[in-house]
């Protein structure tokens, strides 16, 4: 088995427009969310959302300027992270470099364009002369949920598989554990993972505003809708954004020198197979059991969880239960944060987003908080890191969490990287 | 007219040299588009007038002038269709 390393990491999202700023904000508990685009405020009014902290166009050529809004998160979190991890392409080993993504909803902001579209011109008198079903020719491969792999393979050269997992909240939780298997034995050298979401259109939160899981806005301040594990909570707030990561084998890094961020030491996955969104605590517990025990860790060696910590009722309180189960007397031990209270929820872009900012903890010493948790639920019973950052920790390992609806779990472990 | 939107998007968006269009003889191959590349440009013109063009690769053995000629004359039987509609 081939030891993995992260050697890059990159990151667009509510926060910043890189990694740097991204963790600064959110050790500050400086939040991302806000009020809706005018568009989607016109009918859903009291929706809040978490806006890129940059539209991604100013930061793309001309020509990138047609694809979908995920796929050009995507390129800027991938030159991000190839860049941080000084690796030159096109590789000479290209057969060796694969590209993982994990994307809720591809193309979202495409289809909704696609049926915004069709209907405008039909409605418009001022439009009657025009054949409504006239759509833009690429529309399909916009749309298309692999957009962004094969957009990334085609910029860099690469030539290993290009993969895209679509689960829900925890497809780049699962895309990087599959990239990590796949250099664990032998099938890749390095891995480009990349977890994307753009779906802040009308079509898609009238959707979301349907399932009656979206955070009230807070009536002082809609900055502080989302609060994880806090006895107001009132549901969580759509994020937008994408993360990248660099994985590799740790031979492979060796061999060019460079720098290392991280091991990831351990991927537990599982599905509940008994709801449609519930979460279980037996499902959680086993992703986070069988991470442990690839990391060859136990419990009490886990510092920092960046949980699920979506800032609903029933995920909140299961979470909880499933980090007691897992952890056992440990549990009270280890600090649990969920950054979704200032990043908010980037569904497909939420586990690489959450271990990337999980492995800056790890290497900075400074975890970030749970932000607006002035009133803990009692029913939560772990220590949450409240409203303030706690800088100076000894951190070894660390837990990131993604727990999806349609019960797929995803726990993945880092821990510091000793070469041995 | 056409002319001049359809080169205007090959210049400024597809990145084609704008001293092919000095050349009378420009030929649609000469502009190295791929066939995404071609119907991309035609959507240009689908996009303003509101149809769609049927067979795209009927322009590729012409010249550029002969293609923007042929789009014209769809263009003009789409609009005394839709005045006969109206």
């Amino acid at each position: 088995m081939n030891k993995v390393v992260v050697t890059g990491s990159g990151i667009i999202c509510p926060l910043g427009a890189d990694k740097a700023s991204t963790f600064a904000a959110a050790l500050q508990a400086r939040s991302g969310i806000g009020a809706c685009p005018t568009d989607i405020a016109a009918w859903l009014p009291h929706i809040v959302v978490a806006q890129a902290s940059v539209d991604p166009q100013t930061l793309l050529d001309r020509a990138d300027h047609g694809l979908d809004r995920a796929t050009q998160f995507a390129l800027i979190a991938a030159a991000q992270a190839i860049a941080d991890a000084g690796f030159a392409c096109p590789p000479s080993d290209s057969q060796r470099v694969g590209v993982f993504v994990g994307i809720g909803f591809g193309g979202s902001q495409t289809s909704d364009g696609l049926y915004t579209r069709f209907y405008r011109t039909l409605s418009d008198p001022d439009q009657k002369h025009k054949d409504p079903t006239v759509m833009h020719p690429l529309t399909v491969p916009r749309i298309m949920a692999n957009a962004a792999a094969a957009a990334i393979t085609m910029r860099y050269g690469l030539h290993g598989p290009s993969n895209t997992y679509s689960v829900a909240c925890a497809s780049s939780a699962i895309a990087i554990g599959e990239a990590y298997r796949a250099i664990r034995h032998g099938y890749l050298d390095t891995a480009v993972v990349v977890g994307t979401e753009a779906m802040l259109n009308p079509g898609a939160l009238m959707g979301w505003n349907a399932l009656r899981v979206m955070a009230k806005p807070d009536a002082r301040d809609p900055s502080r809708s989302c609060r994880p594990f806090s006895s107001d909570r009132s549901g969580f707030v759509i994020g937008e954004g994408a993360a990248a990561l660099v994985l590799e084998s740790a031979s492979h890094s060796n061999r060019r020198g460079a720098k290392v961020l991280a091991e990831l030491a351990g991927y537990g996955c599982s599905s509940d197979a008994q709801h449609l969104t519930a979460p279980s605590v037996d499902g959680q517990a086993d992703a986070m059991q069988q991470a442990l025990q690839e990391a060859g860790l136990a419990p009490e060696q886990i510092q920092y969880i960046n949980a699920h910590g979506t800032a609903t009722d029933a995920g909140d309180l299961i979470e909880t239960q499933s980090i007691h189960k897992a952890f056992g007397s440990a549990a009270r031990q280890v600090a649990v944060s969920s950054t979704k209270s200032v990043h908010g929820h980037l569904i497909g872009a939420a586990g690489a987003l959450e271990l990337a900012l999980s492995i800056e903890a790890l290497n900075s010493g400074s975890l970030p908080p749970t932000a607006h948790l002035d009133n803990t639920d009692p029913r939560c019973d772990l220590d949450y890191i409240p409203l303030r950052a706690r800088h100076g920790c000894h951190v070894e390992a660390v837990m990131s969490n993604s727990f999806a609806f349609g019960g797929s779990n995803v726990s993945l472990v880092a821990r510091r990287f000793a070469a041995r | 007219m056409l002319f001049d939107q359809i080169k205007k998007y090959l210049v400024e968006t597809a990145g084609v040299d704008p001293q092919k269009f000095e050349n009378p003889e420009l030929k649609v191959a000469d502009l190295e588009l791929d066939s995404l590349g071609l119907i991309e440009m035609l959507f240009e013109v689908e996009d303003k007038y509101g149809f769609q063009i049927p067979d795209p690769m009927v322009f590729l053995p012409m010249s550029f002038a002969e293609m923007v000629s042929a789009i014209d004359t769809m263009v003009q039987e789409h609009s005394q269709s839709q005045a006969l509609k109206n």
